[in-house]
């Protein structure tokens, strides 16, 4: 399923998938028609640019991952919209490509995305990393924070720093699928705060019945 | 990471913030006028000249009233500042005709001299127009002339010189952070008014231009040929707009700092990824303009022995205390020594300007490096503790 508010770029994303055997179950225009479509087709993976026009990406990905906890948010977006993606990546999304991407890396992506592997760019490893800093620089007596372990501190600042996965199991002496698990969870454990964060203010606010 | 929201406009006059101190100089000048005039009728009849002191009391009402006009009338701002110093050289005057009209019993049995407390004025204005320096040398001028004019320095005189010199430090200093406050304002309407107008203008080239550039782009990488050649044009003027769009966070804000992390996106290429946290990295914009300078150092290296489409990662991290940016690439890594080597030639190589320029902010540069290991530096700067939290 392609999101994209642009026409002539949503067709050609659609077309250029379908040529490489992926069968493009819908579009859709904005965050609105998104959250209404996704359930009705129920896609492996959602494609999904976060500048709608009028409406946020960011919302559509958390109204989609609330209803179809299978499906998998794979943001195909600008450069130069950091703010955005980070929200998009703490509402669930998994991966994140430019829209400067070949045809290739794409299909690729969203093949790795299907498979629940997060495509990782350095870009995206410096947004995390540097949420995760600002979040241990808050004052003590908050709640609890999610913190990064020393191994996948180190693993994030090389991925941040251009090195593949297949380079990282050299450096660090592992092999590259424990490189992305530990990559994996540094994602897992800010969604999982995001959501309790979500969850706490719901009931502070009394909305949790809604 | 939020901007203390401007002050509104109507607060303060942005284009004229000293209005409310010279509606007071005024106002002060007046009241003061008539408590001259009644001391000055109540001692009439004793003075030594009462003709004399009738016409420095009528020059005094007409100083006043071309003081009210020049201070708060329109098309005369300009001429404010000299009109202060006028003010000053008649109150002196004023002050100084003292010993022709009042006796020296008079001024034993302590009544004040000519003009006395409305003679202060000239302070007040001096200090409004040229700030502490004028509020502090007008209060010597005033308190010299006090001095002569009743040639004496008692214990009365001390303080009227100690309040004189007080009210010139006080007013001047207001002058200042009214005029301080005006300019923060000033730029920080502006730089909204340019953020809105950039943020009109992206979602405009972004529904259109952008998407028509990033199509164009890749569809041609798929075509081929000389259709690939248009399309990595079309690919990097789409990567050029972009940037333009974005880089108006990359400004110096009024508090006189600048996001590091949209500075340093400003290098970012179709070989050139930058990254950074989502969040602004604030620091005093020299910093982040030397640390840019020494970034692009490291970046033009990589592209000049590297080679032109090599491609480099920049990372910017805020750790405790610090900030590490990393520059890094995947060549074929600088030959152990010849970096010293090209130092003790005396070619001013790059890494020693990137090191004094590091050196200069109180950081440190290292260099990791080897075959088959391509090349990182690691620029690393201390930040104090108190102004980190100021830009969380």
């Amino acid at each position: 399923m392609v999101v994209d508010d642009h026409p002539i770029w949503r067709e050609g994303v659609a077309r250029d998938l379908g040529e490489r055997g992926l069968e493009v179950v819908a579009t859709a225009p904005d965050a609105g028609a998104a959250v209404r479509i996704a359930p009705a087709v129920r896609p492996q993976v959602v494609l999904m640019d976060l500048n709608l026009g009028e409406t946020s990406g960011v919302d559509a990905i958390a109204g989609i991952v609330g209803k179809l906890p299978d499906t998998r948010v794979l943001v195909l977006s600008a450069s130069g919209e950091h703010a955005d993606v980070l929200e998009a990546l703490k509402a669930g999304a998994t991966g994140y490509l430019v829209k400067s991407a070949s045809a290739e890396e794409l299909v690729d992506a969203v093949h790795r995305t299907a498979r629940g592997v997060p495509v990782f760019t350095p870009g995206l490893a410096g947004l995390v990393l540097g949420e995760y800093r600002r979040l241990a620089q808050r004052p003590a007596g908050e709640p609890a924070v999610p913190a990064l372990t020393e191994r996948e501190t180190e693993v994030l600042r090389q991925v941040a720093k251009g090195l593949t996965a297949k380079q990282i199991g050299e450096r660090l002496v592992v092999s590259h699928r424990t490189v992305e698990s530990h990559v994996q969870n540094t994602l897992r454990k800010l969604q999982l705060h995001n959501r309790s964060q979500l969850v706490r203010y719901a009931l502070e606010q009394g909305l949790a019945d809604d | 990471m939020f901007r203390a929201a401007p002050v509104p406009a109507t607060l303060i006059d942005v284009e004229r913030p000293l209005e409310p101190l010279w509606r007071g100089v005024v106002v002060y000048r007046v009241l003061t006028l008539v408590t001259v005039l009644g001391v000055a009728a109540f001692h009439m009849t004793d003075y030594a000249s009462p003709w004399g002191a009738g016409l420095v009391l009528a020059v005094m009402t007409v100083w006043t009233a071309v003081l009210a006009r020049g201070y708060l009338g329109d098309g005369f701002e300009d001429r404010r500042g000299p009109l202060a110093l006028a003010d000053l050289a008649v109150s002196a005057g004023i002050l100084l005709t003292t010993p022709l009209i009042v006796t020296d019993a008079q001024l034993d049995a302590s009544v004040p001299g000519m003009g006395s407390i409305w003679t202060s004025g000239a302070v007040l204005a001096c200090a409004v127009a040229y700030r502490i320096p004028g509020g502090v040398v007008a209060a010597a001028v005033i308190s010299a002339a006090l001095v002569l004019a009743k040639s004496r320095a008692t214990l009365t005189e001390l303080n009227d010189i100690q309040i004189l010199v007080l009210a010139g430090l006080t007013v001047g200093y207001a002058s200042l952070v009214l005029r301080r406050a005006a300019e923060r304002v000033r730029r920080a309407v502006a730089e909204e008014a340019a953020a809105a107008e950039r943020e009109r203008l992206a979602r405009a080239v972004h529904d259109g231009v952008l998407q028509v550039l990033a199509h164009v782009g890749r569809r041609g990488a798929e075509l081929g040929g000389a259709a690939a050649e248009l399309g990595a044009l079309a690919g990097e003027q789409e990567v050029a707009l972009r940037t333009l769009l974005t880089s108006g966070n990359a400004q110096v804000d009024a508090a006189g700092r600048r996001d590091l992390a949209a500075t340093l996106r400003a290098s970012a290429s179709g070989r050139v990824t930058v990254s950074a946290p989502a969040h602004p990295v604030e620091l005093p914009a020299a910093t982040v303009g030397e640390l840019d300078a020494v970034v692009r150092a490291a970046l033009a290296n990589v592209e000049r022995h590297v080679g032109a489409e090599a491609p480099a990662w920049v990372l910017v991290e805020e750790l405790d205390g610090a900030i590490e940016i990393s520059v890094r690439d995947d060549g074929p890594g600088i030959p152990a020594g010849r970096l010293a080597e090209a130092e003790e030639q005396g070619r001013l190589g790059v890494a020693q300007s990137m090191r004094g320029r590091v050196a200069g902010l109180g950081g440190t540069l290292d260099l990791d490096t080897g075959p088959g290991r391509g090349t990182e530096w690691t620029i690393r700067i201390p930040t104090r503790a108190d102004e980190r939290r100021e830009s969380v």
